[in-house]
């Protein structure tokens, strides 16, 4: 197998992208990491979009073909990958294993989403749409109401508390005003969202115990990244003293498609098992790593994934939010980019954009939000409810 | 007895509930349909106040139950106020309308 460097990295700021296409923001994205990568108009063998539910959400399928024709990269293979909101993830990993298989040598990783082409409760519905249709869709059961029974188990047999979910809620919307990619850019207090007689009014529920602050917006948004194995980078990138960023390893694993049919609902056995096989390949351990990007679509799950991916005891994750060791700054920063709670989470393009955000963090270029001296990374990109999970692990090469 | 029907293995006795071709447990393939009798114990739940389209109610309550019989299944809880370890009954009801048809699911209602 061949090592995999990530040449160029590119993304487009998230939000309601209204007078945007999703294959206009794939677009961007896409000749947005070409560009960082330097390789000018030379050919790219192939491509993988990663996308949820263009077929639902915006009437269109076969988003690939589409893409590779609207930025003239034909005649390359193209292929839309969907893996639910591990659609990115899954896309990145086939373009990885496209690159070190040795069969293809510039390859184009693309994600995205448009889910403001459809009202709120529609949005909700399409997502839905990942759950089990006879054990859990036909009831209404939403992805926020997965996370809720999640997280009255977890916080039950854990200790975390309301608090501790407005705490991340607080960090990651206080990094997403750092980042000029995040569709939330507005501070938020414990006051505002807990402790004070206006909190029921400013963070209602969604689903309890989980409320608004706890829940990740419905963006718009795209990612890109640019793949060739990692001794061919000289020839190929206009600059190639830039720090190089490569894939040390990648992990995924699977679960039961419902949260009920695991032996123990709490444990997220995918993430232990795709973290550890990353770890694994990359000869790293958690301890290794500097920076992380979790996947927050409910803040319950910051606090989870961050103990089940091996980074803290179980229960201790809260502890160690409570006591800043997952700021910027802190021992091991989480979501530096605000995560998908302050970024966003146009679900398709999730995966992508956490390695991207990885790839700036690691270069040195990730402006006031960058984790001083980063060289190791790590993302979780979590399918369904935990039933297909999705990790990375980066280095820059010295 | 509900209409509730869950699979137990033929071979490892394990008992699933939805349907699987190849056992959780052991991956037989053989399955003996089991009535169940519909007393279940509430292990967590949601009250759900952002419905998908397609539901038009305010708010639901979404619970999981664990079944004598060994097993667990999601349903809609219709009880004033929920608790963990309330013990629950469940029948078989219309749970929502999809593309025009009713379909029908587990209702979970306080043993009276």
């Amino acid at each position: 197998m061949r090592q995999v460097a990530i040449l160029g990295a590119g993304m487009i700021p998230f939000g309601r992208r209204d007078e945007d296409s999703l294959v206009d923001m794939l677009s961007y994205a896409s000749l947005a990491a070409i560009d960082d990568a330097g390789v000018g108009d030379r050919p790219i063998d192939a491509v993988y979009v990663g996308n949820m539910a263009a077929g639902l959400f915006n009437h269109q399928s076969s988003v690939a073909s589409a893409l590779v024709d609207r930025i003239n990269l034909l005649p390359a293979a193209a292929d839309s990958v969907e893996n639910g909101p591990a659609s990115g993830g899954s896309a990145l990993k086939n373009g990885i294993l496209a690159v070190a298989s040795g069969y293809y040598d510039l390859v184009l990783v693309a994600a995205g989403e448009k889910m403001r082409d459809v009202i709120g409760p529609v949005a909700t519905d399409v997502v839905a749409t990942m759950t089990h249709p006879l054990a859990e869709y036909i009831y209404g059961a939403t992805l926020p109401s997965m996370a809720a029974m999640f997280a009255r188990l977890y916080m039950e047999k854990y200790g975390v508390t309301p608090k501790h979910l407005a705490q991340v809620a607080i960090k990651n919307q206080e990094n997403g005003l750092l980042n000029p990619y995040a569709h939330i850019h507005m501070k938020i207090t414990l006051e505002g969202i807990l402790t004070s007689p206006h909190s029921v009014v400013n963070n209602p529920i969604v689903a309890d115990p989980l409320r608004l602050y706890d829940c990740c917006p419905v963006s718009d948004g795209a990612a890109a990244c640019l793949l060739c194995p990692a001794d061919m980078v000289a020839n190929v990138a206009a600059d190639a003293d830039k720090p190089r960023v490569v894939v040390a390893g990648f992990g995924q694993a699977t679960d039961t498609h419902t949260l009920q049919e695991r032996q123990d609902p709490t444990d997220l056995k995918a993430v232990t098992l795709a973290a550890q096989q990353a770890f694994e390949r990359a000869k790293l351990t958690p301890q290794d790593i500097d920076v992380a990007e979790l996947h927050d679509a409910f803040t319950i799950l910051e606090i989870a994934e961050s103990e089940h991916a091996g980074f803290f005891d179980k229960g201790e994750g809260a502890k160690a939010l409570e006591e800043g060791q997952t700021r910027i700054g802190g021992k091991l920063p989480i979501n530096p980019s605000g995560g998908l709670k302050a970024r966003g989470h146009p679900v398709g393009a999730t995966g992508v954009a956490q390695v991207v955000e990885l790839v700036w963090q690691l270069r040195g270029d990730a402006g006031e939000r960058q984790v001083k001296g980063a060289e190791k990374g790590f993302s979780i990109n979590f399918g369904g409810f935990g039933n297909n999970v999705v990790a990375f692990v980066l280095r820059r090469e010295s | 007895m509900s209409e509730l029907v869950a699979f137990k293995c033929q071979k490892c006795g394990h008992v699933m509930y939805p349907k699987h071709q190849r056992c959780l447990n052991c991956r037989g393939r053989e399955f003996a349909a089991l009535p169940v009798s519909g007393e279940c114990t509430l292990l967590t739940f949601s009250e759900v106040r952002n419905l998908p389209w397609g539901i038009d109610e305010r708010a639901r309550i979404l619970g999981v139950v664990e079944f004598a019989e060994g097993f667990r299944a999601m349903g809609w809880v219709q009880a004033a106020e929920a608790e963990v370890g309330m013990k629950l009954e469940a029948a078989q009801e219309p749970v929502r309308t999809i593309r025009g048809e009713q379909v029908r699911g587990l209702v979970l209602r306080p043993v009276s």
